[in-house]
């Protein structure tokens, strides 16, 4: 993965394909993650109007005093367009997920609950649709669907060619940094990284296995799996901290509207 | 952890002087605070980004306060009325900050 540099269209990154596949698999389950946590519902490409409306996983009948029924089809998103107050997703159990979506307030549960009840299903939505954005811009879900993945555009080319860069317009950067930053976070949560020497020392350690050109091993047992994630976590820091580089050089070469100066620095 | 039922609740049949004061609370001119806690993850560079994207502060000021984030473990980077600071905290929620909205004078009062 080479640094992000800021181009004419965009900044852009080349990638191995392996590193566009693994990051692309991690958004994706860290994305699927989210939805199933939240009780958002499932991802819907485009509404058929004709389609009937299914089941949600969660809604029960209720029996009422006087046996009035809710009908099992009735889906939370139903009552959300009847009324117009969107359902209040679970408080989610995970604490990755948990993470991604804290308490508002340490130490005042009205407040962390209202809160949540405001905003939680219109974030947790912004995170699944940047993470899922992001894994389409790292594998084309034309490709992906190719019957020979192996002619996918973006592979068609050898590792010493030159595959199409990773691009990222100018206009999506902050989403692609908050996807990289929510996959981090997720993935620092699974590896139990709680203080700035833990993710130090696991750079350090990734960092010299690379220096060493000790390959990650593919056997599943459970250190293998922690040299994984941790050059998961590793290549995504690499990939936000070079992005980062470029749009904060962006955002302060901008005129600021407020003194409209310096444009020249 | 759930859900649980709003604390407000907590002081009902008891007319105490908490009680007026949560009355007090409803005026939406009181002042809140947003807080941005540290964590091990979110970079040095995002962070800062972040406060001079989203608050517009001025590069040293975004980096001041990155900084305070970073060795005293927190800082409060805006202030206002309550629904500002919600805005603010679902903001820094969306770009993966750990944040939290506070009544001023809980920050001085709460043990």
């Amino acid at each position: 993965m080479t640094p992000f540099r800021a181009m004419r269209r965009g900044y852009e990154s080349r990638m191995d394909p392996v590193e566009r596949a693994v990051l692309a698999r991690v958004a994706r389950d860290v994305a699927t993650m989210v939805r199933d946590e939240t009780g958002l519902p499932a991802a819907a490409p485009e509404p058929d109007p004709n389609d009937v409306p299914t089941p949600h996983t969660g809604s029960t009948t209720r029996v009422w005093n006087k046996g009035l029924l809710a009908p099992d089809e009735i889906t939370d998103g139903d009552l959300a367009k009847l009324t117009g107050i969107s359902s209040v997703g679970p408080m989610p159990q995970d604490p990755a997920v948990r993470r991604l979506l804290p308490d508002a307030s340490r130490d005042d549960q009205a407040v962390a609950g209202e809160f949540r009840r405001l905003t939680q299903n219109d974030l947790a939505r912004e995170k699944v649709e940047r993470l899922e954005a992001f894994a389409d811009l790292l594998e084309p879900p034309a490709s992906r669907d190719d019957p020979e993945p192996e002619k996918a555009p973006w592979q068609t080319l050898g590792r010493h060619g030159a595959p199409p860069p990773v691009r990222v317009s100018r206009e999506s950067a902050e989403a692609v940094a908050g996807a990289l930053t929510d996959m981090r976070l997720v993935i620092a949560q699974r590896l139990g990284l709680e203080s700035d020497d833990d993710v130090n020392a696991l750079t350090d350690q990734v960092m010299w296995d690379q220096q060493m050109g000790r390959e990650i091993p593919v056997a599943a047992d459970g250190r293998a799996a922690r040299r994984f994630w941790s050059g998961v976590f590793v290549a995504a820091g690499f990939a936000l901290e070079t992005l980062m580089e470029v749009m904060i050089a962006d955002l302060r070469g901008r005129p600021r509207p407020a003194d409209g100066g310096a444009e020249d620095n | 952890m759930p859900l649980s039922a709003p604390a407000a609740t907590v002081s009902a049949g008891t007319a105490t002087q908490r009680e007026t004061e949560q009355d007090a609370v409803q005026r939406p001119a009181d002042p809140w605070v947003t807080i941005v806690w540290n964590d091990p993850v979110n970079l040095m560079s995002y962070v800062t980004y972040v406060f001079e994207s989203y608050f517009g502060y001025p590069q040293a000021k975004a980096h001041s306060l990155m900084m305070r984030v970073h060795k005293d473990g927190k800082a409060v980077v805006s202030s206002g009325g309550r629904e500002r600071m919600e805005v603010d905290v679902q903001a820094m929620h969306g770009f993966g900050l750990w944040a939290t909205l506070q009544e001023t004078g809980d920050a001085q009062g709460a043990a």
